[in-house]
């Protein structure tokens, strides 16, 4: 009797382990099938010889990136990219701090058609958007134009600052642009957070003695700096990512950003180079997974133990 | 001079009216216990008094100096949360001394004054530490130690003890009893725990649906209770009320049953007649008695007996000692006629007649 109950146990753990085994065999397939292209990338970016095949270099070679950044605009779109999202995310930051903690804090019936309001910007698909957004920066180009006109009749100064401060083919407008895209998420992100922060914080440090600005730099942003690096994350990954935009809104070789750089190097019709192709896509890789990172460290930092109710 | 004022202070919450004019005075260093039911408006109260919630109407007054639109720091007053409300990335230190390093304070100054309170405390060992690795009743510590370093003239305590486990809170009530001896302090001190409310208060202020219900010393508010709320809410078990009518020094229950509650009170009808279960005993008896045993809570030291009788109002009896009795056992009751109190149908309590005027009449 017990020796039938232990060979048919026996049995389930040896078709148990049978079908684990194919689990993980077609899992492993699935990956490496998935990972082939970044191998692919990786391995090309370093070949001397770099083709459109998966191979073994057959050595390594810094040559690619060296290209990149001596012969072509290499740099120049690398620090376009950085100075333009890079404010982006800031200027994003600190618009989805200040909002999500009054959309967190206020309890006015227009809380909740504001909210869905804001996060219908997001659903919006952003080719939609193109056009009439197209139409407002054209009218505050116009205005920002005219005013520097005013200000400076030095033809090369004019053209330096409308290069700064153009909403069209400027770095503003880029900027705010991504600012305004990146917008909804990040005060979604950033109300849930003060949503999960006690008032009784903010009613502590009044009675400690703290001014606003005090409450808002010694308590609050430290409390909501894992929201911070996760609403900030977001804004610089797609911000990073975003094609579309710099795309639309700039047209001088001075203001091409990454993607930009790469998309107009795909398309020289005299030879596709894939060295230099694959080593441009790993220098766009890098500060998306340093930005990663940078963020994890905040993401996982939780603050407990401070309230207890 | 740090008295507080409440001079007819009124709070209103869109419309509805949370606190409804309360006069009350916090003499200068008093420890004063705000008590009621949730819901009675004693934290919208306190919330008040430090300035975290406006004041609809009336004035609150702190040393003579009137402070309905003083911002909260400026009022010299210091809080101690229920949740506690420690900065979670400060460390111990730094949350005993947040006050102090906002207002400029010496940075050896600030290290020396929270040592100061921190040996008080017996937090010494724990400065670097962050509330996350504290207990509940050392976050507790912490919150307190935040709240004394400022040497505010009042501290506020709201619900301090309600999230620490019953040993704790028993500990807890006789520290803050000593801190309070220590420091000289003006408490006010709110709990929903008529318990703490005995034990620690000076003067207990009873709160009951925004009205001061009453308001004396401990013993005052057990020994003379001017309503059915306060009777009730004071004292565990709490006050036996049973319903009927008066008649010379007789007080007919509905069930007919007859008791002496001795002279001085004028009779009438429609009447509660209130009795505290350590002034009820108890005889066993094989005869009907009127009322019946339904359970006993047997404590050991104390038990508690619940009865009803034939229109099933119930009673509960403290026995000295250990109570054997076996449920639906007959028993008799002897009501103690000095300690009866009465009250009418609307709750407030009667006197009795003087024993001279008694005479006279």
């Amino acid at each position: 009797m017990v020796a039938v109950v232990r060979s048919s146990s026996e049995d389930v753990t040896v078709t148990h382990h049978a079908s684990q085994r194919r689990a993980y065999l077609t899992l492993v397939l699935i990956s490496l099938f998935c990972m082939m292209p970044f191998f692919w990338v990786v391995l090309a970016a370093f070949d001397p010889k770099a083709s459109q095949f998966l191979q073994i270099p057959q050595g390594v070679t810094l040559d690619h990136f060296k290209n990149i950044f001596a012969n072509e605009s290499g740099m120049r779109w690398v620090l376009n990219s950085v100075v333009i999202v890079g404010s982006a995310t800031i200027l994003t930051l600190i618009f989805a701090g200040f909002g999500g903690y009054a959309l967190s804090r206020t309890q006015a019936w227009w809380k909740r058609p504001l909210l869905y309001g804001i996060i219908l910007v997001r659903i919006v698909p952003p080719p939609a958007l193109i056009v009439p957004v197209y139409k407002v920066m054209l009218f505050l180009n116009d205005w920002i134009n005219g005013l520097i006109n005013q200000f400076t009749a030095d033809v090369e100064q004019q053209q330096m600052l409308s290069r700064m401060f153009s909403f069209i083919d400027g770095y503003l407008g880029l900027i705010l642009i991504h600012c305004a895209m990146q917008l909804p998420l990040a005060i979604w992100i950033m109300k849930t957070f003060f949503d999960a922060i006690p008032k009784d914080y903010e009613e502590a440090a009044a009675l400690d003695g703290a001014s606003q600005w005090q409450t808002v730099r010694h308590v609050l942003i430290p409390l909501a700096l894992p929201g911070f690096a996760a609403a900030g994350l977001f804004a610089f990954i797609n911000a990073w990512g975003d094609f579309l935009m710099p795309l639309m809104f700039t047209s001088s070789p001075e203001l091409q950003t990454l993607p930009l750089g790469m998309f107009r190097a795909f398309l020289r019709v005299d030879a596709i180079d894939y060295g230099f192709l694959t080593a441009l896509a790993v220098i766009y890789t890098l500060p998306a997974v340093i930005a990663f990172a940078f963020a994890r460290k905040f993401l996982t930092q939780t603050f407990s133990g401070g309230v207890k109710g | 001079m740090s008295h507080i004022e409440l001079i007819d202070i009124k709070k209103n919450y869109l419309g509805t009216e949370v606190v409804k004019g309360i006069s009350v005075t916090i003499d200068q260093g008093e420890f004063a216990v705000i008590v009621g039911p949730s819901g009675c408006g004693k934290s919208t109260l306190l919330r008040m008094i430090a300035g975290l919630e406006d004041i609809s109407s009336g004035e609150l007054r702190i040393g003579g100096k009137v402070m309905n639109h003083v911002s909260p720091d400026q009022r010299e007053i210091a809080m101690v949360f229920q949740s506690y409300a420690l900065y979670p990335h400060m460390t111990v230190g730094e949350n005993i001394g947040f006050a102090l390093a906002l207002k400029k304070v010496d940075k050896a100054e600030i290290k020396r004054r929270v040592m100061e309170a921190a040996q008080m405390l017996e937090l010494e060992h724990l400065l670097e530490r962050k509330p996350a690795a504290l207990s509940g009743g050392q976050r507790q510590r912490v919150a307190i130690g935040r709240a004394i370093v400022k040497r505010p003239k009042v501290i506020l305590f709201d619900e301090p003890l309600s999230n620490l486990d019953a040993k704790l809170r028993v500990q807890m009530r006789t520290e803050l009893m000593r801190l309070h001896r220590e420091f000289g302090s003006t408490v006010v001190y709110v709990t929903h725990d008529q318990v703490e409310a005995m034990t620690m208060a000076q003067k207990i202020i009873v709160l009951h649906n925004g009205y001061v219900s009453q308001l004396g010393k401990p013993m005052q508010l057990y020994r003379e209770p001017e309503n059915t709320f306060v009777a009730q809410f004071i004292g565990v078990p709490k006050m036996n009320l049973l319903r009927g009518k008066l008649q010379g020094s007789s007080f007919y229950l509905q069930s007919g049953q007859v008791i002496d509650i001795g002279n001085g009170f004028t009779s009438g009808n429609d009447l509660q007649l209130g009795i505290r279960p350590e002034h009820l005993k108890l005889h066993a008896t094989s005869a009907q008695g009127g009322w019946t045993v339904d359970v006993v809570e047997r404590l050991g030291v104390e038990s508690f007996v619940h009865l009803h009788n034939a229109t099933m109002e119930q009673l509960v009896v403290r026995v000295e000692g250990d109570c054997e009795l076996a449920a639906d056992t007959q028993v008799n009751l002897q009501f103690d006629a000095a300690s009866c109190y009465l009250f009418n149908d609307k709750g407030q309590r009667l006197l009795r007649k003087p024993a001279i005027e008694q005479a006279a009449g």
